[in-house]
C-alpha cells in the first residue's frame, strides 16, 4: 500500500472536548496530524475540522471508522480521492531593505500577492494557494529576505455539494 | 424536601431499572448519597473504588444489565480507572458516575479536582461533564442508552457538586433519542446470502464464538446454527460458555493459552464464521499464519472490529441476532462426517500429548473437584494469571454467563470484587471466585465488603507463593532466571480471612483437597479456601510469543 497524504473532513458537534477526542483517536493509533483547520459551519453548532495525515489507504480507512465511532462526530469524509478544492494560506514577514526592495516588489506584483501590513523595514505578505503553490512560494521568499511565516492547515471543499447535515 | 440535581440522577437510575450501585462516598458525592436514602436503590459500600468498578462490571456480566458505580472527585475518580478500562476492553455495559468540584472551581486545581474526562477518554465509549442541571436528565439517559447500544461499553458521567445540589424540578418524559446510531448501517440480504453460500460450499467449516454472542444474547441462535449445519466451533476466552461446553461440537478455547485441538482445527478449516470476536492477538497468535486455508466471514456490530487485524472476505456489520436469524434458514443441513472424523482423530492425538486432559496439572484437577462439589448453577469468576488459564480450561461452563473473567485487559485483582457484583446480581446462583495469591493481594480489602454484607461467596486462593504466570515465562523464555516473582509463604491467608470475619481453611492440593472443598461447600455464607499448589505446576501446551497457533509447546524442553 502506498503511503500518501490524506485529507479528511470531519463534521462534529461544536463542543469543548471534541477536538481532544479526535486528536486522541489519531495519537492513540500512532498517527500524526500534519495539518488541521477548524471552524464553524453554516450551522454554528456544527464545526468542520479538516485534517491532513500521512498513511496508507487501508490504515486511513480504519482511522475513519474509529472517528465515526465518536459520539460527537457527525460525518467523516475522505477528500483525498474526491474532486475537491484544497487551499492553504501563509502570512510571511519580510525584511525589506534597499537591496531587496525592487526585487521584492517585482515578485509580489507578478504573483499578485497581497501585502497586509507594512512599516519602515518590514512587511507582512499574504499568500494563498494549493500545497504545491505554497511550497514554491516559500522557497522563493526564502531567497529574498523571509524572516518568519505562519501557515494555516489545508481547507478543502468537495466540488459538488454533499448532502447537507444539521 | 426540595428536589435537587441528585434526585434527577436517582430518577434516571430508577427509570433504567437500576436497583443496585457500587460506590464510595466523598464530600462531593454526598448530595447523591444523601438522596439514595429515600430511594429503593441499594448502595454497596466497597472498600476501594477500583473494586466498585469491578463489582459493577461483574454485576453487568452476570446479569446482562448495565452496571453502575459511583465515586467521588479526584482520587475516587482516578481509582475507578483500572475498572473502567477493564470493562472497556471486554465491552461491558457500565455507567460510571463521578462527582466533580463545583463548576465555578473547574480548572482551578481545586481540592480533589481532576480531569477525569481527559483521563478516561481512551477507555470509555464516551464521557460527559454536566454543566447545567437542565441537561442532567438527558445526559444521564443518553449515557445509559450509549452504554448498552451497539457494542456496549462504559460511559462516564462527571457530576459537578453544585449541579448535584442545585434546586430543580424532576425531569419530564424522556424525549426521542438524539443518539447517533453508530454501526447501524443496514447490511443487504445479499451479504448474508453470500455468507450462507460460502458456508454451504465449504467442506471444513468452523465457527469462532467471541464475547459478542453473550453481549447480543444470541446463544440460542448460535446453537441452532451449530446443530442445524453440523458445524464444530471454538471460542475465544470471552466466548466461553456461550454454548454448553458439553456439546460435542465444542473444540475448546483458541489462542496462545488455548486448547491444542482448537488451535489445530483453526489451522485446517477452509471456512470460518467469526461471530462477535475482534480477533485479538491472544486469540490468533502469530497473525500472519492464522487460519491459512480459511475463507473468513465476520459478523460484528462494531465496524472497527471488522478486519482490524486480519483480512475478512465476507464482512457483516450489524446485530448478531439479526444476522443469525437471516442466516439460519439459508444454511443446509449437511453431514460433515469426513470433517468431523478428521477432528476426532486430531482430538485423540492432542489428548495423547497431554498427561491429564487439561494440561493444567494438579491445579486443573483441583478446580475440577471444586466444580464437582459446587451446585450446577454456579458462576465462577476467575482472576488473571495461571489460575485464569487453569479455570477457563477446566471449568465446564454450562450457562452463558457462568464464567466471568477479565479477558482483554487481564486485570489482576478483578475476581474478588467482580464476584461481589456477580453475587449481588444473581443471588440465586452460587459464586466462586478463583484467584492466585498475587491477584488476591490486589483487592484483598474486599474481604471486608464480603464479610460486612455476609455475601455467600466462596473464595478459592490458589497459592503457589509466586506470580505463577510470570514465573512460567521466566522459566521458559528467560532461561529460568527467576526474579521479582517470589511472594513468599509467610502470609496466613486463613488468619487474614478470619480477621475480616470470614471462615476458611488451608489445604495442599496434592494431599487431601477434598476435606477443604467439603468444608467450603458445607459452610453457609462466605468462605476462603487456600489451596497450596506446586509453583512448578504450569500450564501446557502454550504458544510462545511470536509463534503461530500450531506451534504449541508441551513442556519446558519443547
Ligand atoms: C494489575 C496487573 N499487574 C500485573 C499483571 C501482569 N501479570 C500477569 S499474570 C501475573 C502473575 C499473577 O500471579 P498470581 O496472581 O499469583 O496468579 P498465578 O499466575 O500464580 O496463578 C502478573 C504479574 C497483570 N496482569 N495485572
Amino acid at each position: 500500500m502506498t503511503v500518501r497524504e490524506n485529507t479528511i473532513s470531519i463534521l462534529v458537534n461544536n463542543k469543548p472536548d471534541v477536538l481532544a477526542r479526535i486528536a486522541g483517536t489519531f495519537s492513540g493509533r500512532g498517527f500524526n496530524i500534519e495539518s488541521i483547520s477548524a471552524n464553524i459551519t453554516r450551522n454554528p453548532e456544527i464545526t468542520n475540522i479538516i485534517i491532513t495525515t500521512i498513511g496508507d489507504q487501508e490504515t486511513v480507512i480504519k482511522l475513519e471508522k474509529q472517528l465515526n465511532k465518536l459520539v460527537d462526530v457527525l460525518e467523516v469524509r475522505d477528500l483525498t480521492d474526491v474532486s475537491s478544492a484544497q487551499r492553504e494560506m501563509i502570512l510571511v514577514r519580510m525584511k525589506v531593505t534597499a537591496s531587496n526592495r525592487d526585487r521584492f516588489t517585482q515578485i509580489v506584483d507578478i504573483h499578485s500577492w497581497k501585502i497586509v501590513s507594512t512599516d519602515a523595514d518590514y512587511c507582512i505578505l499574504e499568500v494563498t494557494g494549493d500545497r504545491q503553490e505554497i511550497e514554491d512560494s516559500l522557497s522563493l521568499l526564502e531567497t529574498i529576505g523571509m524572516e518568519d511565516f505562519v501557515r494555516t492547515g489545508i481547507v478543502a471543499l468537495k466540488r459538488c455539494s454533499p448532502q447537507q447535515i444539521g | 424536601m426540595e428536589t435537587i440535581g441528585a434526585d434527577i440522577v436517582i430518577q434516571v437510575l430508577r427509570e433504567e431499572g437500576i436497583d443496585v450501585i457500587f460506590g464510595y462516598p466523598g464530600a462531593a458525592t454526598l448530595p447523591i448519597h444523601d438522596r439514595l436514602m429515600n430511594s429503593p436503590i441499594r448502595h454497596y459500600l466497597m472498600r476501594h473504588e477500583q473494586a466498585a468498578a469491578h463489582a459493577a462490571d461483574g454485576y453487568a456480566r452476570a446479569t446482562g444489565k448495565v452496571g453502575v458505580c459511583l465515586a467521588t472527585s479526584g482520587p475516587g475518580a482516578t481509582n475507578l480507572v483500572t475498572g473502567i478500562a477493564t470493562a472497556f476492553m471486554d465491552s461491558t455495559p457500565m455507567v460510571a458516575l463521578t462527582a466533580q468540584v463545583s463548576t465555578s472551581l473547574l480548572g482551578q486545581d481545586a481540592f480533589q479536582e481532576t480531569d477525569i474526562i481527559g483521563i478516561t477518554m481512551p477507555i470509555t465509549k464516551h464521557s460527559y461533564q454536566v454543566h447545567n442541571v437542565k441537561n442532567l436528565a438527558s445526559t444521564m439517559r443518553q449515557a445509559f442508552e450509549l452504554a448498552k447500544t451497539g457494542r456496549p461499553g462504559p460511559v462516564l458521567v462527571d457530576l459537578p457538586r453544585d449541579i448535584l445540589a442545585s434546586k430543580c424540578e424532576l425531569a419530564g418524559e424522556r424525549g426521542a433519542s438524539t443518539l447517533k446510531m453508530n454501526g447501524k448501517r443496514a447490511e443487504t440480504p445479499e451479504q448474508i446470502e453470500k455468507i450462507a453460500r460460502a458456508l454451504n460450499q465449504s467442506e471444513r467449516p468452523l465457527i469462532i464464538i467471541g464475547g459478542g454472542v453473550k453481549l447480543a444474547n444470541a446463544f440460542h441462535l448460535i446453537r441452532q446454527l451449530i446443530e442445524k449445519a453440523n458445524i464444530p466451533f471454538v471460542t475465544t476466552m470471552m466466548g466461553i460458555g456461550s454454548v454448553d461446553a458439553a456439546n460435542g461440537y465444542n473444540l475448546g478455547l483458541i489462542g496462545t493459552h488455548g486448547n491444542e485441538l482448537a488451535n489445530r482445527i483453526v489451522h485446517q478449516c477452509d471456512f470460518i464464521l467469526a461471530v462477535g470476536t475482534r480477533f485479538s492477538d491472544r486469540s490468533t497468535a502469530l497473525i500472519e499464519e492464522f487460519a491459512p486455508l480459511a475463507n473468513i466471514a465476520q459478523i460484528d456490530i462494531d465496524p472497527t472490529s471488522i478486519g482490524k487485524s486480519i483480512k475478512i472476505n465476507l464482512p457483516y456489520v450489524g446485530d448478531i441476532r439479526d444476522a443469525l436469524t437471516a442466516l439460519l434458514p439459508l444454511v443446509n443441513e449437511k453431514e460433515k462426517s469426513e470433517w468431523l472424523q478428521r477432528i476426532e482423530a486430531e482430538r485423540e492425538a492432542a489428548e495423547k500429548k497431554i498427561a491429564n486432559g487439561s494440561g493444567c496439572g494438579q491445579a486443573g484437577d483441583f478446580i475440577r473437584k471444586v466444580q464437582e462439589a459446587m451446585p450446577g448453577e454456579t458462576t465462577v469468576v476467575a482472576d488473571v494469571g495461571l489460575n485464569q488459564i487453569w479455570t477457563v480450561r477446566t471449568w465446564k461452563a454450562r450457562d452463558p454467563r457462568s464464567l466471568i473473567t477479565s479477558g482483554g485487559m487481564g486485570t489482576m485483582g478483578f475476581s474478588l470484587p467482580a464476584s461481589i457484583g456477580a453475587k449481588v446480581g444473581c443471588p440465586e446462583r452460587a459464586v466462586v471466585a478463583i484467584t492466585g495469591d498475587g491477584g488476591f493481594y490486589m483487592n484483598i480489602q474486599e474481604l471486608a465488603t464480603v464479610g460486612y454484607y455476609n455475601l455467600p461467596i466462596k473464595i478459592v486462593v490458589i497459592n503457589n507463593g509466586h506470580l505463577g504466570m510470570i514465573r512460567q515465562i521466566q522459566d521458559l523464555f528467560y532461561n529460568d532466571r527467576f526474579n521479582t516473582i517470589d511472594l513468599g509463604s509467610k502470609v496466613d491467608f486463613v488468619a487474614v480471612a478470619r480477621g475480616f470475619g470470614i471462615p476458611g481453611s488451608r489445604i495442599v492440593v496434592d494431599e487431601n483437597p477434598q476435606s477443604g472443598i467439603e468444608a467450603m461447600v458445607n459452610t453457609e455464607g462466605p468462605y476462603l479456601l487456600e489451596a497450596v499448589v506446586d509453583p512448578n505446576n504450569y500450564v501446557f501446551p502454550i504458544i510462545p510469543p511470536g509463534r503461530s497457533n500450531i506451534e504449541m509447546i508441551h513442556d519446558r524442553l519443547d
